[in-house]
């Protein structure tokens, strides 16, 4: 099958075809670029660098209902995500579709989590190839990704000037493209190539690095080092870096009663650098001050996850450094780890 | 502009002081424009030590953020005083939080910064893109004076200041043990105008523009933790049992979020802007911050921050006190 390309004329007429799905796609709120919801095509905003809050709140809500529980009603009305409906998200970075495979390891490690599998099924990812580098703190290919990669996804677009290069990467892909026949042609013979140069020429361009080599085994040795005191110094203990991070993915789970004892269990989004986090019922917090929650953070990303699951949980989006309010940099922290 | 060098040799004589643990100032970045917090012990690590227009945090906050451990049966607890660079704004937090007997003012060493201004880094960086190598912002003659990659800017003042310092009120600081520099006359003052505005508009106006900004919230409580006003030990937002506050992220506990975190700073706020600035949401706080700023002056004649003598605003009582707006 011949590779596709969807000229930029024809955008408008490609998303509202997909808008048959649940479309998400990203938009402007004020100067913020958020995913999300797209019912008019017009409102998709897909000249950006990259979104504040990553697009892994599609698969993994920041609040969602398990469960509702009624009194005097034994039943519980549990959660089907099936309900949701055939999603695609549209124009998303290489870097954020990749984080979903990497969490997608532990949300079907021990236990399959039927919500965010569910919704990893039901969900076609269109990644938009990054030609030029969103932020001047990304770092994807010193964690394994790049501008142009494609894990994860299962369409990659490729901004060529007039058109986009459609290149499908997977059955759903292939689905996809096949609901877009109408809006797609068939791409010239040397696109594809050119392709492949211009992801060699966008890697060039990205600046920031770390050599990731030995840092996971290094770590756990550094667990009392004077170093977590330097990096924490700062820590104000908010979650910017934890919830705009794509990998970041540990939740609570709360039960929210309402009027007359009706209620739900939901579970939302929680961070490990919050106090309470790690605060037990008696009182003892294993991870009393900022020192130990950044360690943790760092260790999670670059010690136990790349233990267990062979890959480090961070994929170099560059969120945390450029949102940080003090300027607590993922990669100085590192460039320490390694002169430790 | 402070002398670089009278800072540090005044950061070196302070921080050499027996009665002094730490000195928190400022230094470079990690890349581009960006300045940081600094956080110093000993004399020989002065050298790092810089203050430019770059160095856009409020330090006031880490007087109260520190979290103490429990001290060692047969240990004393360290008592000794930390040492604090501020600006204007950055004074009045710590005149509010002594006005609120947080701590006393002897277990501060104050080094005041009188303040000519600092850059909106957002701005900085939307006009200046993709600037890795560290580049450093001057204020000269009226205008920022960037130096990176090799290049020389120069850009009107108005075009990159933080929108708190076109409103402030306080340049030179109000308490201290050292000034670093000559101090700086009022420049600005806020007239509200944008507030006014707000004000003037209808009720289903208003929500529609706040809906829109609360539903963007994540609730990463960045603009809590920033705020030098908020040092609760047990904040109410971390209650589990009760639930004050729902942990769920949508319109509606968002909304209840915001307005607890305003009332909960009325008559508090000394507008160093620290939320605005962190909030990634881009939630623009400080209209309302300023609403309660002005209605608490307008109502109590009381600048919060501006008196360490002063009792705080929800602390005192008269009889002439306005309460016509209490249903």
């Amino acid at each position: 099958m011949a590779v596709k390309k969807l000229s930029k004329e024809k955008i408008g007429e490609a998303l509202k075809e997909l808008s048959k799905f649940r479309l998400i796609a990203p938009a402007r709120s004020d100067e913020v670029v958020i995913f999300k919801e797209i019912a008019d095509p017009e409102e998709a905003y897909l000249d950006y660098g990259n979104s504040t809050v990553p697009p892994k709140k599609v698969v993994f809500p920041q609040t969602e209902t398990l469960f509702r529980f009624m009194v005097g009603n034994p039943e519980l009305e549990e959660k089907n995500v099936e309900e949701e409906g055939t999603t695609v998200i549209f124009g998303l970075r290489p870097c954020d579709a990749r984080a979903m495979a990497i969490v997608e390891k532990l949300f079907s490690w021990d236990y399959d989590d039927p919500y965010f599998l569910k919704r990893r099924e039901l969900t076609t990812l269109v990644g938009m190839a990054c030609v030029e580098p969103p932020s001047v703190n990304c770092f994807c290919p010193s964690v394994g990704g790049g501008p142009f990669g494609k894990e994860g996804l299962d369409l990659l677009l490729t901004d060529m000037g007039d058109y986009y290069l459609v290149q499908s990467l997977t059955d759903k892909g292939k689905k996809l493209e096949e609901t877009l026949a109408s809006q797609l042609e068939d791409a010239a013979g040397g696109d594809e190539k050119k392709a492949e140069g211009m992801a060699a020429e966008a890697e060039g361009k990205i600046r920031r690095s770390i050599k990731t080599e030995g840092i996971p085994e290094k770590l756990p040795g550094l667990w009392e080092n004077d170093l977590w005191k330097k990096v924490s110094a700062a820590c104000l203990g908010c979650g910017i870096c934890t919830f705009l991070c794509p990998t970041c993915h540990c939740f609570d789970i709360q039960d929210e009663v309402e009027e007359l004892g009706d209620g739900r269990r939901c579970r939302m989004w929680d961070s490990c650098m919050f106090s309470e986090y790690s605060l037990h019922a008696s009182g003892h917090n294993p991870r009393p001050t900022r020192r130990e929650r950044t360690r943790n953070r760092i260790s999670h990303k670059y010690s136990y996850y790349p233990s267990r699951f062979d890959v480090i949980a961070c994929v170099g989006c560059g969120r945390c450094i450029n949102l940080c309010p003090v300027n607590i940099d993922i990669l100085d922290i590192l460039e320490q780890v390694v002169d430790a | 502009m402070v002398d670089i060098n009278k800072l540090r040799e005044i950061a070196a004589e302070v921080i050499s002081r027996d009665d002094v643990r730490e000195l928190i100032g400022y230094r470079p970045g990690t890349y581009g424009f960006r300045a940081r917090p600094a956080f110093v012990t000993g004399p020989e690590e002065v050298d790092r030590l810089i203050f430019t227009p770059a160095c856009v945090n409020n330090l006031a906050t880490y007087i109260t953020l520190e979290e103490k451990l429990p001290v060692p049966r047969g240990q004393e607890p360290d008592t000794r005083k930390v040492a604090v660079m501020v600006k204007g704004c950055d004074s009045r937090a710590l005149v509010q939080q002594m006005e609120e007997k947080a701590y006393g003012r002897d277990q501060v060493v104050v080094l005041g910064i009188p303040c000519t201004g600092v850059v909106d880094m957002a701005r900085v960086e939307a006009r200046f893109p993709g600037v890795l190598e560290l580049g450093e912002i001057a204020l000269e003659g009226g205008k920022f004076v960037l130096s990176f990659d090799g290049k020389v800017e120069e850009v009107p003042k108005d075009e990159l200041l933080a929108d708190k310092c076109a409103r402030c009120r306080y340049p030179t600081p109000l308490v201290y043990d050292q000034l670093l520099d000559d101090e700086v006359a009022r420049f600005a003052d806020d007239d509200y105008s944008d507030i006014e505005a707000l004000e003037k508009r209808s009720m289903e106006d208003k929500w529609g523009y706040w809906e829109e900004k609360f539903s963007r919230c994540i609730r990463c409580y960045s603009c809590r933790n920033v705020c030098p006003m908020c040092y609760c030990e047990d904040c109410v937002l971390d209650r589990i049992n009760p639930t004050w506050m729902r942990r769920s992220v949508d319109i509606s506990e968002n909304t209840a979020f915001h307005i607890a975190r305003a009332y909960h700073l009325a008559g508090r706020c000394i507008q160093c802007g620290e939320c605005q600035r962190v909030c990634p949401a881009k939630i623009p706080l400080m209209e309302l911050n300023r609403k309660f700023y002005k209605d608490v002056g307008e109502l109590y004649d009381y600048e919060p921050g501006t008196n360490v003598e002063a009792a705080p605003l929800l602390a005192t009582f008269s009889v002439e006190d306005r309460e016509d707006f209490i249903l």
